[in-house]
């Protein structure tokens, strides 16, 4: 990967400071007397801040926070596609996802790497069932999102926002999309993971250890987004599937009722 | 996905056939379609393997190199992905075209073997914290006929299987540490895939899923269900795919699908290669077919 020298004017490569703790691998457990070490039970999701609509310029936009983790996400067009050769009479959507630099424990680059673009892709592919694409032939809606504190549940944070923010430009949709993940740790299934609860292959070792993120879209039962990672069994994927859209059900009127106040704050 | 555009009539007969568990070439809705492997085909690459799955057709070759493992996992070898989807097999990939898939495949392989139990990365490494191996796998589509995802795991394992690296002694005198590469073809590490994943895609046609789908099939699935699966029948990466969407019981009869189809072809997938390394009577082909 080239490094864009025209913009960073450090030195090339340089190492992140957490990889020199003493004991820095060695965590402790996860649950201790039935609470996680943020002191929530393991279905309890963290507090949820919605506000749609805050960044006036465009269509459409849409700020959430879980407590420390915070996106931020803009829906601009419909609008003309501009390369000739992609031309459809389906509307289409482009879905940028970034790490803002500062936002994870370690420095994000500039551009978007391998992880943002699969997180693009998850998004787009989260949001488009529930987009009707016939309603803007010929025309692109583009969805720009940036995390600007990671806290853990990122995807899931952003699938959330990208939808109420989609709904807010008014692009008409079959339902919105909730995010849901979970952590995978043995017989426990932790709603919302944070930061240091989340799965990382390198650390997290041995069979049911893992985590799965799930799109919903409730109202017409639909599943619009699906993904794990980690070695599970089937019962335990399953069972995290069933707890991701118990969940998803749950933030569903928050959503809802976030929309209908924006609305009467309008007029 | 490369697209083709088909008549509506020629989507229904494809799915009233998937309706009856009858497929446009006569297979069952749980069936894959013939498939040939064989390894070794590379001289120049550490391991190497060729699958041909009906019309698809693909070359994964591994090259060993040695580097610093990475300051978050000093301990352990890497494994890189990168696909590589040629213009030879459609004029579509022509110039970026296949970008997109090459790393939508990558990523959903890095997925699947991102846990510590597929590969025993430990083994790779040479001195903790300095040198380790890594392995570049790159797979090479030469040509499309569908079900992609499936075949490149397929090649992958085979390829891994075949992996022989060179066996490297650590010499230390003072400070400094020499390496020492044996130039003995039989004085080899072999790579362990018991428990590497095999991907299973599960293409939703009406009401029905169908596992390795042809292209004609691909046009026709809205939504599709990808599950890395190990021979042990855990799930080590799910993937839902494509622009449409689907209910929560229709993913867990997939699901459930998915891991009976990933467990018989790890299954022979693993007898397969075990007796091409005794020694086959079965003529080797290369790449003339």
């Amino acid at each position: 990967m080239p490094v864009d020298s025209k913009r960073i004017c450090g030195p090339e490569i340089t190492k992140n400071p957490y990889n020199f703790l003493i004991n820095g691998n060695e965590k402790g457990e996860l649950i201790i007397n039935g609470k996680r070490r943020d002191g929530r039970k393991p279905d309890q999701a963290r507090p949820l801040f919605l506000r749609p609509g805050l960044i006036s310029q465009a269509k459409g936009s849409a700020y959430i926070e879980q407590n420390h983790t915070k996106v931020i996400c803009a829906v601009y067009g419909p609008r003309e596609v501009i390369r000739k050769e992609d031309f459809s009479m389906k509307g289409q959507i482009t879905c940028e996802f970034k790490f803002a630099t500062f936002s994870c424990k370690k420095k994000r680059g500039h551009q978007q790497d391998s992880e943002e673009k699969d997180y693009s892709v998850q998004l787009l592919e989260a949001l488009e069932p529930a987009v009707q694409l016939d309603k803007f032939p010929k025309s692109q809606v583009n969805l720009y999102l940036t995390v600007l504190q990671n806290d853990g549940s990122a995807l899931a944070a952003s699938i959330t926002c990208a939808s109420l923010a989609l709904a807010h430009a008014g692009i008409e949709m079959f339902d919105l999309v909730v995010g849901s993940s979970v952590r995978i740790h043995g017989n426990e299934i932790l709603v919302d993971p944070c930061e240091e609860e989340e799965f990382h292959s390198n650390t997290n070792i041995g069979v049911d250890e893992g985590g799965v993120v799930l799109g919903l879209m409730p109202s017409i039962n639909q599943i619009s987004a699906l993904t794990s990672k980690g070695e599970l069994n089937f019962d335990t994927t399953s069972q995290a599937v069933k707890t991701c859209i118990q969940n998803c059900q749950k933030v569903y009127p928050v959503l809802q009722n976030c929309l209908v106040n924006s609305l009467k704050e309008k007029d | 996905m490369t697209d083709i555009i088909y008549s509506e009539a020629e989507k229904t007969y494809i799915l009233h056939g998937i309706q009856e568990n009858y497929r446009e070439d006569g297979r069952g809705c749980e069936d894959y379609r013939h498939m040939e492997i064989e390894t070794g085909v590379v001289s120049n690459t550490t391991g190497s393997a060729r699958v041909r799955l009906a019309n698809t057709d693909l070359l994964v070759g591994i090259k060993a190199e040695l580097g610093s493992p990475s300051p978050d996992n000093p301990n352990c070898g890497c494994i890189e992905f990168f696909v590589d989807c040629s213009a030879n097999a459609t004029p579509q990939f022509e110039g970026r075209g296949g970008e997109e898939l090459a790393t939508e495949i990558s990523n959903v392989l890095t997925r699947a073997y991102s846990n510590s139990t597929s590969l025993d990365l430990k083994s790779l490494c040479i001195i903790p914290k300095q040198q380790c191996w890594i392995l570049y796998i790159d797979v090479l589509f030469l040509e499309c006929g569908g079900n992609l995802f499936d075949a490149a795991s397929v090649g992958v394992k085979a390829a891994l299987f075949n992996t022989k690296i060179p066996n490297v002694t650590v010499n230390q005198d003072e400070d400094d540490m020499e390496i020492e590469l044996s130039d003995d073809p039989f004085d080899v590490q072999r790579i362990d895939i018991k428990s590497a994943p095999c991907i299973v895609t599960l293409s939703k046609i009406g009401h029905h899923h169908v596992v390795d789908a042809s292209q004609k099939e691909e046009a026709c699935c809205l939504a599709r269900l990808m599950m890395g699966v190990t021979a042990d029948s855990t799930i080590t990466a799910l993937k839902k795919e494509g622009w449409g969407s689907l209910n929560p019981e229709s993913i867990f009869e997939m699901m459930e699908s998915g891991k009976n189809v990933g467990k018989v072809l790890n299954a022979s997938l693993l007898s397969l290669l075990e007796d091409e390394e005794k020694g086959s009577k079965r003529k080797t082909v290369g790449f003339l077919k």
